[in-house]
């Protein structure tokens, strides 16, 4: 079952700082930032102003006019995502090959706010008086479920939400399905919609930059305090080799190994000891058939948090050890704020830009140097480099610790 | 919410504006004898959209075995015909 290559043929992005694949790469490479006074949301009695809202997405755009009345945000950003990625990878899904094809998607925060809105109707207007199309939404696996219907996907239809780690945990559970055979190809998404619901809670959790110092993504840098929130939806298509080259298509890289590990603490909190997030990396790369030196770029999960950032450096110090120093490392929430279970996908889909397009992302916004965060970070500017082999990190509280390494096809 | 007395012609006009909203087809370009599922494309979520709706604004109950017997918007001209006159 090892033997079998996986590849990534197609990929669709809806993300705040860019619509589609080519412009989110060229908005990645100027440093251009998603990150602007929420509109979507009344901040008025919040110390927290901001965040990475895909503000110029209008999903009949991608969708059509017709039948969108009643999906939630989560559920047309991810369905255009994929109208994107299928186009892309001129992959079209028939009565022959459905079977075959399968759609994994990553989501956990944005279902909050079709919840909320259900049920203020059945308190306001009585249960009785309900309008029951507002209750598909309130399920979790209905962004993926849609888009399984709505292109007609009749292998397998998951969702994944381990919270942050989810994006790259989606390409996992898709993997193994095309190296046991299971499946031919692919559709791994990931999604979040920015709402009030989740605003609220990562506000009063504390998680938001903005309530006790100046508000700012600002990922390894000494001021950050906090995320700032985003959303965003992503599609990448992936095969097995075999068929992406039987069906003559376009490949854009290849995922060389994923890898996860769960090292559980205190409720959203941080193992101080980062094992799962060390082992994880360290099996990726075995599982890649990589050394340290092989890496040529991280793609990290720093988002602005002093604890994430700080404890991710110190797990690429000791996994990489000399090599640390050597190899640059960015944070494209930089651009995009935190957006959860949409980050894993959206680093995925940088990453084959990174290596496409020969071109490390900045980590934008760094001011102040924090002795603690001490790595190459690409900081303000992009930075030219050819580029073989990426390292994806995903992790966050809460123990879930996956890591991805793509590469040049 | 609006306590039904009888079926005028500007009620009929706002039951048929309030499907036209929910089966997204403009209330020029169907009739009251247009098949719901095979002219109009209506799924059954949208027909439990459209009972709930109507429900709401005119504070009227469907029972649930009458909701299969709509066919078209006639059908539920008669149906709501039908509640006013026993409830008064």
């Amino acid at each position: 079952m090892d033997n079998k290559k996986v590849v990534i043929t197609g990929i669709g992005v809806i993300a705040p700082n860019a619509i589609g694949r080519e412009s989110f790469w060229q908005a990645l490479q100027k440093g251009t930032t998603g990150i602007k006074p929420a509109t979507l949301i009344d901040t008025t009695y919040f110390k927290s102003k901001l965040a990475g809202e895909c503000a110029d997405f209008k999903a009949e755009d991608f969708l059509g006019p017709k039948g969108l009345r009643n999906l939630d945000r989560a559920t047309l950003l991810v369905a255009s995502a994929a109208k994107l990625a299928l186009d892309d990878a001129c992959l079209e899904i028939t009565e022959e090959n459905t079977d075959d094809i399968g759609v994994v998607t990553a989501t956990t925060v944005s279902v909050a706010f079709a919840i909320a809105k259900f049920t203020k109707e059945v308190v306001d207007d009585g249960p009785q008086m309900v309008n029951p199309a507002l209750f598909p939404a309130t399920t979790m696996n209905y962004p993926s479920s849609y888009v399984a219907i709505r292109y007609k996907i009749k292998g397998f239809n998951t969702t994944i939400s381990t919270g942050h780690s989810a994006g790259l945990d989606a390409l996992k559970y898709a993997v193994d399905f095309i190296k046991t055979g299971r499946a031919r190809a692919i559709l791994v998404a990931g999604v979040e919609s920015f709402s009030f619901s989740n605003f609220v809670g990562f506000y009063k959790a504390g998680f938001l930059s903005g309530r006790k110092a100046e508000e700012t993504c600002s990922p390894f840098d000494k001021r950050r305090n906090g995320i700032v929130l985003g959303e965003g939806a992503t599609v990448l298509v992936i095969e097995d080799e075999e068929y992406a080259i039987q069906r003559k298509a376009n490949i854009y890289a290849q995922v060389l190994g994923v890898k996860a590990f769960f090292d559980a603490y205190r409720t959203a909190d941080y193992d101080p000891r980062i094992r799962g997030l060390k082992n994880s990396m360290k099996k990726v790369l075995e599982e890649s058939g990589l050394s340290e030196e092989d890496i040529d770029y991280i793609c990290s999960s720093a988002n602005s948090v002093q604890r994430q950032d700080r404890l991710e450096t110190q797990a690429i110090k000791e996994v990489f050890n000399i090599y640390a120093n050597k190899i640059p490392v960015s944070s494209i929430k930089s651009m995009l704020g935190e957006s959860i279970s949409a980050s894993g996908g959206l680093q995925l889909a940088a990453s084959v830009g990174a290596i496409k397009n020969s071109f490390i992302p900045p980590t934008i916004n760094y001011k102040v140097p924090d002795p603690d965060c001490d790595l190459d970070y690409v900081v303000n500017v992009s930075r030219k480099a050819e580029i073989k082999n990426v390292l994806v990190i995903n992790f966050g509280p809460g123990g879930n610790n996956t890591t991805a390494v793509i590469s040049k096809y | 919410m609006v306590v039904l007395k009888k079926l005028d012609q500007d009620t009929k006009a706002e039951i048929k504006e309030l499907i036209s909203e929910v089966i997204e087809i403009p209330v020029d370009k169907f009739t009251d004898t247009c098949k719901f599922v095979e002219d109009l494309g209506v799924d059954s979520m949208m027909a439990l959209e459209i009972v709930a709706a109507i429900e709401k604004k005119y504070k009227i109950r469907f029972q649930d075995e009458e909701i299969p017997k709509i066919q078209e918007l006639s059908n539920i001209f008669e149906f709501m015909e039908q509640a006013i006159k026993k409830h008064g």
